[in-house]
Order: structure tokens, then C-alpha cells, then sequence
């Protein structure tokens, strides 16, 4: 029997399979290319852009039809199909996209009418109440609703804040959820902050802003004047980064960057051999010979 | 001779009756509480940014885990939340089989804290029968999503299976006989001697202060604000059905016992409209297989056992993912009122204040 017929030993693995983590994609930092900040003022200029673009395709189109036709009219051939104008393909199922439309409310033309060109925007969407207005001015805004008799909203119900990369002038928008208990009644208000801006707290007006905002430097960053304690809330306060920033990766930084599986071993004795060092003791065996 | 200096002590994090591993900082005079502050984050996990970075349809199993008593209304504020992002109508039939789930939600949780409350003032009997009683429901999660406490009930769109077979026989066997349960429990506590000393007058949030902390739910319907989303901002099929809601006066823990109990017979009243009018038809909306957002932004409360429970979400065009998804809490908010409660009191209040204030630490560090 010859070698050749023998079946070959396969080629030992060169080490044990390894996960990579610093290629896994938890860990990976994908930035938004875009700036969704839901506007009735960007929304008009998107479907005004959409629909000049869908006029001047059609115009292209039934320009070369012409010169198409007259092309086969030249050479005697049959002339070409007129075109058809596409019409959007209408889907068969339950869903209504909510579009932003036009202020109507009161409650947003009052806002207007007192605060004037604080107001940057008002616009209503699925049935929502929003108001856009300066950050400067965000504290006499909510003032207002909370003590003006015909807005009266009673309860700060939520406030909140996304981080936006992708923007140029501002890298957050902070978002107030008022509510109006007696009038059943909601609303929203809304700053655009850039970084390193401190807004006003809205704790002296609405006590329940204290935790809300703790909460918001917490998990964006974003301090606030004049908040009578303004540290970490979820976080340990020797916490690094701030984790619901779009740059700050889903498993986080920190003590998760060592490899565990791959490294545990090798951690533990730098562990150890520090703690030794420091006590002064000498761990390390001398190597056999 | 005497000294009289005041003394710092940590409530928790690892204590029974914190409900979780809720740590509260106090200062005390002797008995009395001089300073409060709840410091909270022990269960941190991140939930808004694991949800920003998956896709719609996988958010609902994290709402599962934030308040676990009350999974199923966590579920429903989500499903609404993005039915109003994406602008989808769910049929009927849909509505008020969410309504029922939620109301038998309340129920557990509600049972729940009962049990709960009970024992941390020192009534263990309640805590057994609650349970008994709250077994029955998890029962009923079961039978119609497979799951009994983390329990993923519904789609965006409606819901992934109609009833299943016999599940009405279910409802009216509890229905039957949950009036009595109620009974029961009210004999053990109302007259309560034990019960009344440790609960009349106990841990004070009057309307205004509980206004001003954004305090929700049965707290402040006990202090006489009759806000109920429910019934000011009525969702699923609440518009339709014709219920209560209770409110007392007194602001105090025993108030919050009579709201919570009202509440319960609120609830059976709910289901049984829900099973009498239980219309025919599909229970899952038309939708595309992926759904893809545009650009915008919603807020959506739901009256949770606990309170008001919001879910923020910002859609981003084109995108699969939430670009934001923000859980407002009702836990989170109202703990904030615990200094309120709980300063000037004696330190063996504080139990009742936070029994009463229901909490769950998985919602409120999320």
C-alpha cells in the first residue's frame, strides 16, 4: 500500500476559534446621515422639491418622445408609444402616513400670539400639538402655559431629548410633553440646543423637571441652568460618556473593551501580579532552565 | 450627657421591602426623618438604546422586562405608540381584546401590590390569597400568548392570534367568583385595626404637590384629581365602555388602598363589557412587510397600573429603527415624590410610602 492511498491527517487548527470583538457590530459606531426633526417648514420644501422633480422628468419625457416621434417620422418608421405619466401606486393596506399640517389649534395660535417671534415654529402631526420655540426662551414658554388661564397646562409629563449628529446648528432637541389635566388637553415644546448650551431648568416652574432633566444629562449630556441638583441619576456618577449619544456604541465603554473569553486569564494575572507588586511580594516563578 | 446629633442610614439597595434593589438615603432625628433621597440605577440596563438599535416589531419584548407586573400594559403603550407613528387603524375586534388584556393586567398588578403592600406592613394572609387570585390571570396569559408574565401579547397592527378556544369559559369562571375574592381581602384590611394605624394619615401627597411632581395613577386619584387617561385621552376601546373612576380625598396611603380596590371592580366591570360586546372580524390590520418610517415624532400615554405610562418615539425616513425611543415611566416619576411623602414622617413609614407608591425598579431604571 502506498502512502498516496492513505487518507491524509487534516492540518491541526492554528489555535482555538476567537470571536472577534472589536469587529462585532455592537460595537461598531454607525452615525445618522440624516436630521429627523419632524418640520411643517422642511416637510412643504421636500414635497415642493418632489413634485418639481416629478414635472421635470415628465417635461424630459415627453421632450423625447418629440424628438423621437420626429425622428421616426423622418425615417418613415412607426411612431413611437406616447409616454404615460406615472401616477404614485397606491398600496391596499391600513396605514395613513400622519404628514405635518398647518397649525390650527388655539393653543398654538395663542402661543404665537404672545410670544411672537420666540415662536420658531407650530405645526400639528398625527393629531400632536407642537410648538418650536428659542432656546433662550424656553423657561417664559413654559411659564406661559402653566399660569396663562386660556393654556393652563398643569403637568409636565415627560421631557425628553435626542441627539442629532448629522445637524449643523444644533446637536439636540429637547422635547417638553405638557399636559392639561382640566381641558384634556396635550403639548409639546421644543428647543433645538447646540452643544455645550445650558437651557433653562424648567424645575422652578414644573418640580417634576428635577429628575426628567437629571435624567437627560445622565443619557445625552445636556446640563441645565439653574437646576438645584443637577449629578448623574441611572449612571454611577464616575460614569464615562453619556449613552444615549448617537456616537457611543450599543455595548458601551469601559470595562466591556477587554475581551473576557479571549483574555480572562491573562487579565487576571496583571490583576495579580499588580496587587502583588504593590504588597511587594514577588509572584513571578523564576522560568525552568 | 445625651447626644443629640442626626444619624444617616441607607433603605437598600438589598432590603424586601424596596421592591427591588432601590437604595433611599435618610437622615434621621431619632425616628424621624429628617431628609430623604432615592437613589436609584441599580437595574440600569439601557432599554431605550437597545430599542434605538433594533427594529420596531423587536421593542415589545423590552417592554416586557421594564415593569414586569404589568407587561401587558407596557405592550399596549407600545403597540399604540407606533400605530400612531406609522398612522395605522386596528380593527375592532383587535381593540377590545386588548382592552380585556389589559384590564386582566390591571387586575394582577394590582393584586399584586396588594400582596406586596400587605406584607411589607405586616398582613401576611393577604399576600396568599392575592396570589391565589393572580395565578388565575397568569393562567389567562397563558392560554392566549403562551407566556405568563413577560408576555410579548401584541403586534403593531392589532394582534398575532384571535382568542383561543374556551377562553371566554375562563373569563366568566373568574368573573364569577372574583367579587367574593375582593370581599375577602376587604374583610381582612378595611376594618383592619392594625391595617388603619398603619395607613390612615400615612405618607400625605396632597393634589397639588402630586400635580406639580407629575405624579400619575391611583396616588393621584387618591388625592382627589379625577385624572384617568382612560378617560381623558380614551385609547383601544375605552371610549366604548362605561366605567368609574374612583377618586377619594383623604391624599393618604389608606385612600390609595380604597382607590386600588374600586379600581379592581372598575376593571371586572371593563371585562365583562369587553366579553358582552366582543365584536367579529379580523384582529391584525393590512400592513407591508416592513415597515419603514418618515419623519416624525410621537408621544403616547397610556394609563398603566402605575400610571401614566409614554412612550417618545422620533421615526427617521426610510428607517427600519426607531431614531429615538424614550419610556416615560410612571415609577420614575412618581418616586420622585417619596421625599415629599416620606420627610417629617417616622422612619417605619417610609415602608408604607414606598408600598404605596407601587413601584417597580425595572421600570424606573429601565
Amino acid at each position: 500500500m502506498s502512502d498516496e492511498t492513505l487518507p491524509q491527517a487534516p492540518e491541526t487548527p492554528a489555535g482555538p476559534y476567537v470571536y472577534d470583538y472589536a469587529a462585532s457590530p455592537q460595537r461598531q459606531i454607525v452615525l445618522p446621515k440624516t436630521v429627523p426633526v419632524p418640520s411643517l417648514r422642511t416637510y412643504q420644501a421636500e414635497v415642493a422639491a418632489a413634485a418639481a422633480a416629478d414635472e421635470a422628468k415628465w417635461q424630459k419625457q415627453l421632450a423625447d418622445f418629440e424628438v423621437a416621434k420626429a425622428k421616426a417620422e423622418a425615417e418613415g418608421k412607426d411612431a413611437p408609444k406616447p409616454p404615460v405619466r406615472a401616477v404614485p401606486r397606491k398600496d391596499d393596506n391600513d396605514m395613513k402616513t400622519p404628514w405635518p399640517q398647518e397649525a390650527k389649534d388655539a393653543d398654538l395660535l395663542r402661543l404665537q400670539e404672545v410670544l411672537g417671534a420666540k415662536v420658531e415654529e407650530i405645526f400639528e402631526q398625527a393629531g400632536e400639538l407642537t410648538c418650536q420655540v428659542a432656546k433662550e426662551s424656553i423657561l417664559e414658554a413654559l411659564r406661559l402655559c402653566r399660569q396663562d388661564a386660556a393654556l393652563n397646562y398643569e403637568m409636565l409629563a415627560d421631557q425628553s431629548a435626542t441627539h442629532y449628529p448629522a445637524a449643523k446648528d444644533f446637536a439636540f432637541s429637547v422635547v417638553y410633553h405638557l399636559t392639561s389635566i382640566s381641558r384634556r388637553k396635550r403639548l409639546r415644546l421644543r428647543i433645538l440646543v447646540p452643544e455645550g448650551f445650558q437651557p433653562e431648568s424648567a424645575c422652578a416652574v414644573y418640580p417634576s423637571a428635577n429628575w426628567m432633566e437629571r435624567e437627560i444629562y445622565d443619557m445625552l449630556g445636556i446640563r441645565f441652568a439653574n437646576h438645584p441638583d443637577m449629578t448623574r441619576i441611572l449612571c454611577p456618577e464616575d460614569w464615562e460618556g453619556h449613552p444615549l449619544r448617537k456616537d457611543y456604541p450599543v455595548v458601551g465603554w469601559g470595562q466591556r473593551d477587554i475581551s473576557f473569553r479571549e483574555d480572562r486569564g491573562g487579565m487576571l494575572e496583571r490583576i495579580a501580579l499588580q496587587k502583588a507588586g504593590q504588597l511587594g511580594i514577588n509572584l513571578k516563578q523564576p522560568k525552568a532552565e | 450627657m445625651f447626644k443629640n446629633e442626626e444619624m444617616e442610614i441607607n433603605l437598600g439597595p438589598q432590603h424586601p421591602s424596596t421592591h427591588g434593589v432601590l437604595r433611599v438615603k435618610l437622615r434621621l432625628d431619632g425616628e424621624t426623618i429628617t431628609h430623604c433621597r432615592p437613589m436609584i440605577g441599580y437595574l440600569h440596563r439601557g432599554v431605550e438604546k437597545i430599542c434605538e438599535n433594533q427594529s420596531f416589531f423587536q421593542g415589545q419584548v423590552w417592554t416586557d422586562r421594564m415593569d414586569y407586573c404589568s407587561a401587558v400594559a407596557n405592550n399596549l403603550g407600545w403597540a399604540e405608540a407606533n400605530e400612531k407613528l406609522f398612522g395605522i387603524t386596528v380593527p375592532r375586534r383587535a381593540q377590545y381584546i386588548r382592552t380585556m388584556l389589559n384590564e386582566f393586567n390591571r387586575l394582577a398588578s394590582h393584586l399584586i401590590w396588594l400582596a406586596t403592600h400587605a406584607l411589607d406592613i405586616g398582613a401576611m394572609t393577604v399576600f396568599l390569597y392575592a396570589f391565589r387570585e393572580r395565578e388565575d390571570i397568569l393562567d389567562m396569559n397563558e392560554a392566549f400568548c403562551g407566556s405568563r408574565l413577560t408576555t410579548t401579547a401584541f403586534r403593531i397592527g392589532g394582534l398575532r392570534e384571535d382568542l383561543p378556544p374556551g377562553f371566554e369559559k375562563m373569563v366568566q369562571k373568574f368573573l364569577a367568583k372574583f367579587e367574593t375574592c375582593l370581599e375577602e381581602y376587604e374583610n381582612l384590611l378595611s376594618e383592619n385595626r392594625i391595617w388603619k394605624k398603619r395607613t390612615v394619615g400615612v405618607a400625605k401627597l396632597s393634589a397639588e404637590d402630586a400635580i406639580g411632581l407629575g405624579v400619575t395613577g391611583p396616588v393621584l386619584r387618591a388625592a382627589g384629581v379625577p385624572y384617568d387617561i382612560r378617560k381623558a385621552f380614551p385609547y383601544a376601546a375605552y371610549a366604548e365602555m362605561d366605567f368609574e373612576v374612583p377618586t377619594r380625598t383623604e391624599a393618604d396611603t389608606y385612600a390609595r388602598y380604597l382607590v386600588r380596590m374600586a379600581e379592581m371592580r372598575q376593571s371586572a366591570r371593563i371585562i365583562q363589557q369587553c366579553m358582552d360586546g366582543m365584536p367579529e372580524g379580523p384582529v391584525m390590520a393590512k400592513l407591508p412587510k416592513i415597515l419603514k418610517a418618515e419623519v416624525n415624532e410621537v408621544y403616547h400615554a397610556t394609563e398603566a397600573p402605575k400610571g401614566e405610562i409614554g412612550y417618545y418615539l422620533v421615526g427617521e425616513k426610510g428607517s427600519g429603527n426607531p431614531y429615538r425611543f424614550h419610556v416615560r415611566a410612571p415609577g420614575f416619576i412618581n418616586l420622585q415624590a417619596l421625599p415629599k411623602m416620606a420627610e417629617g414622617a417616622l422612619i417605619a413609614d417610609i415602608v408604607a410610602a414606598i408600598g404605596t407608591l407601587d413601584i417597580v425598579l425595572g421600570e424606573i431604571d429601565r
